[in-house]
């Protein structure tokens, strides 16, 4: 195999870097949207984000709280139909078309904060142990063991109880979880990166350190944290759900886990709407974005890359 | 700009008038760690004191084979890496080289105060681990490196445009039009050209990389360059476009080479001069001439008749090594290459190893051996699990089945019950010592030494 | 002794009984940008007993070629488009019998012939071990595998079934604590001490030094001749009738390499196994070669006997490429360096591949694929300059020519 040549692609002369970055850039979407299970997933994804984006426009926003489910309290356990409640209603009259709507903005919120923090903080303890390496990675490292010496679902929710039931508390304890993951696989990646000859280079004609490490270290060591992300952006919001099924945050708060929760009583009877729905959106939030970060993993896997 | 007409002006004159870098005595000795606490449990010593002198407008070759130290040694001199001992010194005068050498021979506490006041002047203006502002910019400047791989030496993700700019912009010598302009004729001076300006690393083939790696070590002008084995792996069609072009830069910008390489053939082609290196020391170095035609080292020799050659007689046939190099953790004592050598003496190290070894791949007696006691490398105690062993290694030492030259480097052997007493006799370290004009090597054969055997 | 059938395949004029003998041979790649012509029609024999030395620049197919003998070009991406791979090996050759074409075989078959008759040693030894076996373990199962009849012979014709199943490694669970007890445990042992044997023979005849010892090690204690060694034994434990050897030295330092290429050439003058060495490099393949093949971009250009194809070559690559290397001839900085890359292979037009480079090509060197022709007794070339201008219908002018540089 690596005796057959490359070809190599004909690329017509660019006049500027700004052209051949954003052809780069415009490649790389073509790539992932060749996969027609990465589109599904990020058909999905777009359908979720205009959801949230669209909430206040698609349903008539609860006041003072536009998070706190809508009470009508004389249409209780209506099934999927009724007028004015296209998805039926729960035992204590919320709205499930409205829980799932709002519910969308809540995990929106949920997984980009979450990952946002996780990242940024994994990503500087991760570079600073790989990068400095010595006493620095010594310490870092054994931190790093602890926390991932504890299960996260355990720690979260050890995390929440001591807080108080609240979904900014759910917040916080994915974040103070999460990071350990992203921590770990930045340093494995930056050791590696280290040993490139480019490095040597940049050493060689005199760079700081600090920009080689912004230039040569990071951007190519940071393939593999954004495809863990976009995994972690499904995976987390499947976690919070659970972690508000066992009732770690506010009680009618429009949150698919919340939403699953409180109607799972009902299953046994008949009432199966007001689980099945908000359970669907989760399943389809964790499946999308799962889905997604494979197409990318393939797409921006260094091995597969350069070809 | 006026700093780069500086420098030329630095560097007019002759070839090889002044040296550009002085090493003296340079080790780089990595620890080994062990255990839960990492302790250091040992050294590899992958360059193990090698003086060794570029002289401006020069190439030398340095060749070995692999773990030889080659390598690490050319990082050592480009800054890489810093040295665990010794000094690497840039554009040290020869007045300044005979003092420091003159300072050195001085044992440090016997030192007078004008003499630590001199050494100290003269490292802050030439050691490359202890320059400081505008003298290591000048240093960093001047000594540039081009690797043997050029898929890893070039950050992926980066324009062509933005590597063989980046010294320039590092250096504050060029920014926007007039850096790309200044880019573009660097490319031009390596058979690349403006097309290529907006390319990743990736679109270009293995040639056609290393020539955009040297593009980017001319960048700022340097002095001197390493090139660390810059054709290893490329097609021989490929690698003569690029030992042209080097030959071809070097006469037009008068710079001096360090040139890397396992491949005789290359070496002999590009260097002046050449040194060969085996286990972390420079064995023997002379001209590429003296060096090919008359090889003062059993291991230069060795190497010669192991590489096949277009030009040789069809009928002449390759001869290869016995045996493997040995630990780096563990250098031979004497000559190092005396394991392998074709043609040792008893004076060329033997030692207690030695003996272990000959029993181990010669001999099925040293599966009775439960310790060995160490007094010195050259005296020590080997315990048997029952008489009857001890015995039989003992018959075995004396019986002269031993290597022919190692039996009469063994001074004494006894055997006391369960236990075999081995006495070598001791001899110093090797010296490389200068046989010809310009040609120095270590092996006793051609040294003064040879009067000993 | 010599089939009839392997006689009248030679193209070559050959004598000699043929081993292999590749015929218009083409394996393709599918890429996104199209076909890769990797290999692209290529015919060579291999003789009885001869070293065949294929050498060619990266990417010029030698290594597929080399792997198609086994079946082992991964598929998909590659393509078998064309040709054919005949074998003789020495047992249908004893019975008189015809070749068998390599690509076109049963599974099974190939099972039979893939390190038994035809055994293959690889660029990188650290790769091609196991890490997680010993050395004496990792032969023991050649010996098992191809050679299982041999391990009986000192029981007599009449051993235990469970005892055949044994060293046929086929042995279950049940059988295996069977073999443990006393009845058949000394019989399981002498099997055992026959392999241990046999493979000690075969590192001994590697030259390794104290064999028993290094059979207990595992492959990261060796140094890398040493395991380069070990896969040497491991080829030839089953005596295959050729070796197919990919780059076997390149890993390696000189010294060492020099060595083993030695190793090669004394084993092979002993058992007159036939040798497909492939390499990079003109001067080893100088070295250890009777006739050499030189291949570009996925064809061969020429083909002869060493000492002519060196002393005269005839393609305007191979004299390229002889003058590419550096040595006492050239000065510095006059390196007849080859200009320009090898070119694509995707879908290629009818053309000689060499003529983007080639400073003689004319204008029919880049329409019309050149000929295979007989230059001389046993020495092939494929270039127009050897051509009939009547055959391809053009001036004798328009042929290409030594005495015209056209760049």
């Amino acid at each position: 195999m690596a005796d057959v040549a490359q070809p190599r692609t004909v690329i017509p002369p660019a006049t500027g870097a700004l052209t051949v970055r954003l052809r780069r850039l415009g490649e790389v979407t073509v790539q992932t949207l060749r996969n027609p299970v990465t589109v599904i997933g990020l058909v999905i994804i777009v359908l979720m984000f205009a959801m949230a984006l669209l909430a206040p426009v698609l349903t008539t926003p609860n006041e003072p709280n536009p998070y706190q489910m809508p009470r009508d309290w004389t249409a209780l356990n209506e099934p999927p139909g009724t007028p004015g409640h296209p998805l039926g209603t729960t035992a204590h009259g919320g709205d499930v078309l409205y829980g799932v709507i709002w519910g969308s903005r809540t995990s929106l919120w949920l997984s980009l904060i979450v990952v946002a923090v996780t990242v940024t903080i994994g990503t500087v303890v991760g570079s600073l142990a790989g990068f400095i390496g010595g006493k620095v990675d010594e310490i870092l490292m054994r931190v790093v063991d602890v926390f991932l010496a504890i299960p996260e679902l355990i720690f979260a929710l050890a995390i929440a109880a001591v807080l108080g039931p609240s979904f900014s508390n759910i917040i916080l304890a994915l974040a103070i979880v999460y990071w350990v993951k992203y921590a770990r696989i930045i340093r494995g990646q930056i050791i590696h990166v280290k040993q490139n000859e480019y490095v040597d280079s940049a050493r060689v004609i005199g760079d700081t350190k600090f920009r080689i490490y912004l230039k040569d270290v990071l951007p190519n060591s940071i393939t593999p944290v954004m495809v863990q992300a976009t995994m972690d952006m499904g995976a987390i919001v499947l976690v919070g759900a659970t972690l508000s099924f066992i009732g770690l945050s506010e009680a009618g708060l429009a949150e698919w886990g919340v939403l699953v929760s409180e109607g799972q009583v009902g299953i046994s009877t008949g009432r199966w709407w007001a689980s099945t729905f908000p359970g669907l959106m989760i399943f389809l939030w964790a499946l999308a974005f799962n889905l997604v970060g494979d197409g990318l993993r393939d797409v921006l896997d260094p091995r597969t890359e350069s070809r | 700009m006026t700093s780069v007409r500086a420098q030329s002006l630095e560097r007019e004159g002759s070839v090889g008038d002044r040296p550009v870098m002085t090493l003296i005595d340079v080790e780089k000795h990595f620890p080994i760690k062990d255990g839960v606490l990492q302790k250091v449990v040992g050294h590899v010593k992958a360059v193990d004191g090698v003086s060794l002198e570029i002289r401006r407008g020069e190439t030398l070759g340095l060749v070995g084979e692999s773990g030889c130290g080659k390598t690490t040694l050319g990082r050592c001199i480009s800054g890489i890496t810093a040295p665990t001992g010794g000094g690497i010194y840039f554009r040290l005068s020869d007045v300044d080289r005979a003092a420091l050498e003159d300072i050195l021979a001085t044992p440090g506490k016997e030192r007078t105060p004008e003499q630590r006041k001199r050494m100290e002047r003269i490292e802050s203006r030439h050691l490359i681990t202890a320059l400081t502002g505008d003298a290591w910019r000048a240093y960093r400047r001047n000594c540039q490196v081009v690797f043997q791989d050029a898929f890893s030496s070039l950050n992926p993700r980066q324009l062509v445009k933005d590597i063989v700019g980046r010294p320039l912009r590092i250096h504050k010598e060029a920014s926007g039009a007039e850096l790309t302009e200044r880019v573009v004729s660097l490319l031009e001076s390596v058979g690349m050209g403006r097309q290529h300006l907006f390319r990743y690393p990736h679109q270009f083939s293995g040639g056609q990389r290393q020539r955009i790696s040297i593009a980017r070590a001319l960048a700022l002008d340097p002095e001197f360059i390493v090139l660390d084995e810059p054709t290893s792996a490329l097609d021989v069609s490929v690698q003569a476009q690029i030992l042209n072009l080097l030959h071809e830069l070097q006469r037009d910008r008068g710079l001096t080479y360090l040139f890397i390489s396992h491949d005789l053939g290359v070496v002999k082609l590009m260097s002046d001069r050449i040194a060969v290196m085996y286990l972390g020391e420079v064995v023997e170095q002379g001209t590429a001439t003296e060096l090919f035609e008359r090889p003062r080292h059993p291991y230069t020799e060795a190497l010669l008749a192991a590489n096949p050659d277009l030009d040789a007689d069809v009928d002449k046939e390759i001869e290869g090594l016995e045996g493997t190099v040995p630990d780096p953790a563990n250098p031979p004592e004497g000559c190092r290459f005396h394991t392998r050598c074709p043609v040792a003496t008893p004076i060329c190290g033997w030692e207690v190893d030695d003996a272990v070894t000959w029993l181990s791949v010669e001999t099925n007696l040293l599966d009775a051996m439960t310790a060995v006691e160490r007094r010195s490398n050259f005296d020590a105690t080997l315990a048997f699990a029952d008489d009857g062993s001890a015995e039989a290694v003992g018959k075995a030492m004396t019986a002269g089945s031993v290597p022919p030259a190692m039996a009469p480097a063994l001074e004494s052997v006894s055997v006391d019950g369960s236990k075999v007493l081995l006495r070598f006799l001791p001899v110093p370290p090797v010296e490389l010592e200068e046989v010809e004009p310009g040609h120095v090597t270590s092996c006793v054969l051609h040294t003064s030494r040879r009067r000993e055997l | 002794m010599t089939s009839t059938a392997a006689a009248g395949v030679s193209a070559e004029g050959a004598t000699r009984a043929l081993v292999a003998s590749v015929q218009d041979l083409s394996i393709h790649f599918k890429t996104k940008a199209g076909m890769v012509h990797a290999v692209d029609g290529v015919s060579f024999d291999i003789r009885d007993g001869e070293t065949l030395g294929l050498v060619g620049e990266t990417g010029c197919g030698k290594s597929v070629t080399a792997r198609s003998f086994m079946r082992l070009v991964a598929s998909p991406p590659g393509v078998y488009a064309g040709g054919k791979i005949d074998f003789w090996s020495s047992e249908t050759r004893a019975a008189g019998g015809g070749p068998v074409n390599l690509l076109t075989i049963a599974d099974d078959e190939m099972l039979d012939i893939r390190g038994n008759r035809i055994a293959m040693i690889f660029q990188d030894p650290g790769k091609a071990l196991n890490p997680a076996l010993s050395i004496g373990n990792q032969l023991a199962e050649v010996f098992y595998q191809h050679r299982s009849d041999e391990l009986l012979e000192p029981l007599g014709p009449n051993a235990p079934v469970i005892i055949r199943r044994a060293a046929n490694q086929e042995s279950g669970k049940v059988e295996r604590v069977l073999l443990k007890l006393p009845p058949l445990r000394s019989k399981a042992a002498k099997v055992r001490e026959e392999v241990e044997d046999h493979v000690a023979a075969a590192l001994a005849e590697t030259q390794i030094p104290n064999p028993r010892k290094i059979m207990d090690r595992y492959p990261h204690e060796l140094s890398g001749g040493m395991k380069q060694r070990v896969l040497i034994a491991q080829a030839l434990a089953c005596n295959p009738d050729l070796l197919i050897a990919d780059e076997p030295t390149t890993a390696l330092d000189v010294t060492i390499q020099a060595r083993i290429l030695n190793l090669i050439r004394e084993l092979q003058q002993r058992r007159r196994t036939s040798v497909l060495y492939i390499s990079h490099d003109l001067s080893l393949v100088r070295e250890i070669s009777d006739r050499v093949a030189v291949m570009y971009a996925g064809r061969i250009a020429e083909i002869g006997r060493t000492d002519d194809v060196f002393r005269q070559p005839l393609h305007p690559y191979t004299r390229s490429l002889m003058a590419a290397v550096p040595s006492s001839r050239n000065k510095r900085g006059e390196l007849a360096a080859i200009e320009g890359t090898v070119p694509e292979l995707i879908d290629p037009q009818p053309s000689c591949r060499f003529h983007t480079r080639c400073p003689y090509a004319a204008g029919v060197c880049g329409e019309v694929d050149p000929r295979f022709l007989r230059h001389d007794f046993d020495h092939g070339v494929a270039c127009h300059i050897y051509d009939e201008p009547a055959e391809l219908g053009i001036r004798p002018d328009e042929l290409p020519s030594y005495e015209r540089r056209t760049r």
